[in-house]
């Protein structure tokens, strides 16, 4: 054969750039039952669609280069769903998968790839951290910072992050950047290890106590959602992004509807109590509403009373931002303001059409919520919902008082509003109101109550707000799958591209 | 197994219990409802797990971030 000896050589250096880390390191993954970098973007990708970029990069340091295949980082483009996607899997085996200045630029060139060519990025996290040998004193600072735009996100593709495992350094910070991020139950994302934290502070520290799922699920808001397994979590990337356009620049794509999808509309009425001092789980009424099980949820666990998701109507992408009133009785406190505002940023970036399903008694006002900047907040979620360029569409069930009915795309915050027979609008409940304003308490003084709830009280319904057109249309709650199915015709005809406004806000607050 | 404290997410009172010590629970499950803002506020698992110990009766008043029951999970 001519070139054998040359040809050998590329045999040998792939089978070291796949063997990764070693034998012993691979089969103690999987005797836990954990993918490697290799098999996760098997799962990941379709079949034989992975085009690997740097496979023979190696760390800088000599004393390192027999030991750092791919330099930890394994990077490439693949498909998804006959879609093209740019992707970076950590290779923890191999040590680490510390971020070091040649996986630096393995990420920078695909990164740059995904931008340019216009497809979403996708982060498999698992990783120590900074190499620290190689950033050690001045030398080290010198290797950082070379690229300015390396934390810079104007959102032109979406970016994806898994948390798969110990993530430290890099997978934090894309996660932070990404408009996805799903985390398995098991792994860690924080600034540094537990190890590292508890030698800096001098102090135990529990890596689940430090940045575990319920932490970041529940508390931070910094994860869509946690899972059990490797594969459950690549399967989450697939499902989100079918979602989303590979670029801001298209709309997303619109799928066949599946059969049976009109089919929840009439159980609304099932779902929605009489009584007026009885709550519901509003994902009942949105799952009646959009296409069959396309109701995709995400930070389930954060600032419940608010439900956020993606969905589709007419096989259309939507997103659905719906007061839950089975939580804090729909009370928007701060955590779901902070949820509300970045998933807005992500559907304005991304071309997906906004739908608000209402039913809220206002924002929940306390000590603890001031404390945690609640005007603030309310007010970030204003000047974002101003800004919002995609389709706004809002839908009146029940209440909608105080402030926040402007939040929830009440008046001009929205482009078109819907409205049911059983809405109640208004400043406040007027029982609390005569309270607050004459200081009078329906045990006390039960004549003077009523004469000044009379006084207060105005025609609070669907109707009056039909009458002064600050409603388009009143609407029987089964028809709300077919009404928002023909406004989406209107306002989003063929898929839209909107101004992207929001693309550059960040992705936390 | 490790203990979960489930506390009251609003300011309120509590209404009914819905469950007993020993019962068996899934995530969503109802446990307690509350009344608060003129509203039935259900309290919810957000784990699977069993009722360890319930910490209030009905009528009690709660406060937010009151414990109201311990789940093993």
């Amino acid at each position: 054969m001519k070139f054998k000896a040359q040809l050998e050589e590329l045999e040998q250096q792939t089978a070291a750039a796949l063997a990764m880390g070693g034998e012993a390191k691979l089969a103690a993954r999987r005797e836990k039952g954990v993918l490697n970098a290799r098999e996760r973007l098997d799962v990941l990708l379709d079949s034989d669609s992975f085009f690997e970029s740097g496979m023979f990069a190696k760390g800088i340091r000599p004393q390192v280069r027999h030991k750092t295949p791919a330099d930890g980082k394994i990077a490439g483009y693949g498909r998804i769903e006959g879609r093209e996607v740019s992707v970076v899997s950590n290779d923890f085996t191999t040590i680490g998968a510390s971020s070091s200045a040649i996986n630096g630029k393995k990420i920078r060139h695909i990164r740059e790839v995904a931008t340019e060519r216009g497809m979403p990025m996708i982060f498999l996290g698992e990783s120590a951290g900074a190499r620290m040998p190689d950033r050690m004193g001045a030398p080290g600072r010198a290797m950082l910072g070379q690229d300015p735009a390396e934390y810079q996100r104007r959102r032109q593709t979406p970016w994806v992050s898994a948390l798969l495992g110990d993530c430290y350094g890099s997978s934090t910070w894309y996660s932070c950047m990404s408009d996805f991020v799903v985390m398995r139950k098991g792994a860690t994302m924080a600034v540094a290890s537990s190890r590292v934290t508890s030698i800096a502070i001098n102090q135990e520290v529990d890596p689940e106590e430090l940045g575990g799922w319920r932490l970041h699920t529940g508390t931070t808001g910094m994860v869509d959602i946690a899972v059990d397994s490797d594969e459950e979590a690549l399967k989450a990337i697939r499902t989100f992004l079918s979602y989303l356009p590979s670029s801001a620049k298209e709309a997303p794509p619109r799928v066949e509807v599946p059969e049976g999808s009109d089919a929840a509309a009439e159980r609304i009425l099932e779902v929605l109590p009489e009584e007026r001092n009885s709550v519901y789980d509003v994902r009942e009424v949105i799952r009646s509403i959009v296409d069959r099980d396309s109701f995709f949820e995400l930070k389930a666990r954060f600032g419940k009373s608010v439900s956020t998701g993606l969905a589709r109507i007419d096989g259309r992408s939507v997103g659905v931002i719906a007061n839950n009133t089975k939580f804090k009785g729909g009370a928007i406190d701060v955590d779901a303001m902070r949820k509300t505002t970045s998933f807005m940023v992500m559907c304005d970036s991304f071309n997906i059409p906004i739908v608000f399903l209402v039913d809220q008694p206002g924002f929940l006002i306390g000590v603890d919520g001031e404390k945690r900047g609640a005007p603030g907040r309310i007010i970030n979620w204003m000047n974002a919902i101003s800004l919002v360029s995609v389709p706004r569409i809002s839908v009146i069930m029940r209440k909608s008082y105080g402030q926040a009915y402007l939040n929830m795309g009440g008046g001009r915050n929205s482009d078109e509003v819907l409205t049911w027979p059983t809405a109640d609008l208004g400043f406040v409940d007027p029982h609390l109101g005569v309270h607050m304003l004459y200081g009078v308490k329906k045990e006390d003084d039960p004549e003077r109550f009523e004469e000044c709830l009379k006084e207060l009280q105005q025609d609070s319904s669907a109707w009056a707000l039909a009458e002064l057109y600050e409603t388009h249309a009143v609407i029987d709650p089964r028809e709300t799958r077919s009404s928002l199915k023909r406004l989406l015709d209107v306002h989003a005809g063929d898929g839209i591209v909107g101004r992207h406004d929001l693309s550059v806000w960040p992705t936390s607050y | 197994m490790a203990e979960l404290e489930v506390k009251s997410d609003i300011t309120g009172t509590v209404w009914k219990i819905l469950s007993k010590e020993g019962d068996e629970i899934q995530e969503d499950d109802t446990m307690i409802i509350l009344e608060s803002m003129k509203m039935e506020i259900p309290l919810s698992s957000t784990e699977d797990g069993v009722i360890k110990r319930i910490v209030v009766a009905e009528g009690d008043a709660v406060a937010e971030g009151d414990l109201i029951l311990v789940l093993e999970v």
